[in-house]
Order: C-alpha cells, then sequence, then structure tokens
C-alpha cells in the first residue's frame, strides 16, 4: 500500500485525450467555422466550449496526481486558477470581438478593448510565478521548473525558426500571442514525458 | 547518491504514504528520493535524518 510499484505507473492516456480534444476543438472549430462559413458569434461559442474540455483533461490529472501521490495543496491551488483564468480569457476574447465588430470604437477605447483579452493571460503568467512560490515541495517545484525551461526552449526554437521562415516569406505570420499557448504546450509535454519518465 | 531510506522505511513497517507524511513532503518526493531520482536538499536530507534519528551520513551513502 502507498508504494509507487510497477503496477501502479501512472496512467496518464485519459488526460491526453482530453488535450488532443481540447486543442482539435481549438482550432478545428474556427477552421471548420470559416470553411463553412459560419457566423463569427457561432465560431466563439464553439470555441468556449471546446475551452471546457479543460476542465475533464485537469480533473483526470489531478485524479491520476492524487494516485501516484504527486498533487500537493499548491498544485491544486494552481489548477483551479488555470480553470478560472482560461475561461476569462474565454470570455474576455468574445467580449472585445464583439465590441469591436458591433461599435467599431476608436482612439483610446480601442486601445482599452484590444488590451482587455491580456489581461487574464498575464493572470495565468503571475499564476505559474505564484504556484512556483507557493509549492513547498521541493522535488515537484524542481520538476516543474525543468518543465518551464524546456517549455521556454521549445518556444524560443520555434519563434527564432518560425521568424527566419517568415522573414524570407516561406511562411504566414504569427501573431505574438501565440507565445503563451506554444509555452503552455511546452509545459504539458514537459509534464507528461517528465510523469512518464518517473513512471 | 545512494541512500538507506527504503530499508530504514521497512525496518518501521513504514509506506512511503506514511513516511511522506511524516516529512510533509509528497509521496513522489520518497519514491525519486529513495531510487535516486533526486537527492534532497541539505536541510531536508537534515529533516530525513532527524525522523530516523541518524547522523545525515547513516542515511546517505557517499557513491
Amino acid at each position: 500500500m502507498g508504494e509507487v510499484t510497477e503496477d501502479s505507473k501512472p496512467k496518464y492516456g485519459l488526460a491526453i485525450f482530453w488535450g488532443c480534444a481540447f486543442f482539435a476543438g481549438m482550432f478545428g472549430v474556427p477552421i471548420i467555422g470559416r470553411y463553412l462559413e459560419w457566423p463569427q458569434t457561432a465560431i466563439m461559442v464553439g470555441m468556449l466550449l471546446a475551452m471546457s474540455l479543460l476542465v475533464p483533461m485537469i480533473l483526470a490529472i489531478a485524479k491520476q496526481g492524487a494516485k501516484d501521490g504527486s498533487v500537493t495543496p499548491a498544485m491544486k491551488a494552481y489548477n483551479r486558477r488555470v480553470l478560472i483564468w482560461s475561461f476569462a480569457y474565454g470570455i474576455a476574447l468574445f467580449g472585445a470581438i464583439t465590441i469591436y465588430n458591433e461599435y467599431t470604437p476608436t482612439g483610446l477605447t480601442l486601445w482599452i478593448i484590444a488590451v482587455f483579452p491580456a489581461i487574464p493571460i498575464l493572470w495565468s503568467i503571475w499564476a505559474m510565478g505564484r504556484y512556483l512560490a507557493e509549492e513547498k515541495d521541493e522535488y515537484i517545484r524542481a520538476r516543474q521548473v525543468q518543465n518551464a525551461v524546456f517549455a521556454t526552449g521549445l518556444l524560443l526554437t520555434l519563434a527564432t525558426i518560425w521568424g527566419f521562415l517568415e522573414m524570407f516569406g516561406v511562411a504566414p505570420h504569427v501573431p505574438s500571442w501565440a507565445a503563451v499557448p506554444v509555452w503552455a504546450i511546452g509545459l504539458a509535454i514537459g509534464q507528461l514525458t517528465g510523469k512518464l519518465r518517473s513512471a | 547518491m545512494k541512500n538507506r531510506l527504503k530499508i530504514l522505511r521497512a525496518e518501521r513497517d513504514w509506506t512511503q504514504g506514511d513516511l511522506a507524511e511524516r516529512l510533509e513532503i509528497s509521496r513522489q518526493s520518497v519514491n525519486a528520493i529513495e531510487t535516486g531520482k533526486y537527492d534532497p536538499s541539505l536541510p531536508l536530507a537534515f529533516k530525513i535524518a532527524d525522523l530516523f534519528d541518524m547522523a545525515i551520513e547513516e542515511v546517505f551513502l557517499r557513491e
């Protein structure tokens, strides 16, 4: 009892499934929506629904984490914050685009509307910093720092390659806000490979 | 770094969960230290030694 043994190896298949479903929805809905010429509101609602797949993904990770003894109070707080900011981001983006389309604001109002969706993202960056400060378990913290370094390396690599591809006109422009989702994907890859390695 | 954590724990009939609770760390941390995947910090190493009422070099061994 209580041992992390060969027959109790962590199983993250369910979390990976929900994670893949989340990304498929987030990228698939706008692509299919544009192809089928859905109204923008329908695409936004579809993306918000796809975003809700984060809930079962985080719950699956937390459930498996509880089994393999890797869930700490700081991690629970971080997961809760991630869910809140994800939905806040969805609503802020939806709101900003709707206001922009309906009222075509200009000047300072436009600046405020444009920056509005960034606020929950900044909150997510704060949440990561807060997590590292609150995490009392030094092994788990060291592993998360490793994951964050891996994610940063991945982001810098992709940004550098993509930047030159763009400069030579062989790749389309990618908006700079893509940095955070790419970093988050790197963090998830680091966490999953780390968990599988330590299994 | 090698250590005698698993033996010391077994002598007291403690599970990894029991030891984790006593040290106020996660069970996965105990597992990582026991299997030599992670070397604890000096404060945690002293805490482990204190728990077993031993000197630190009696728990952690030079390679």
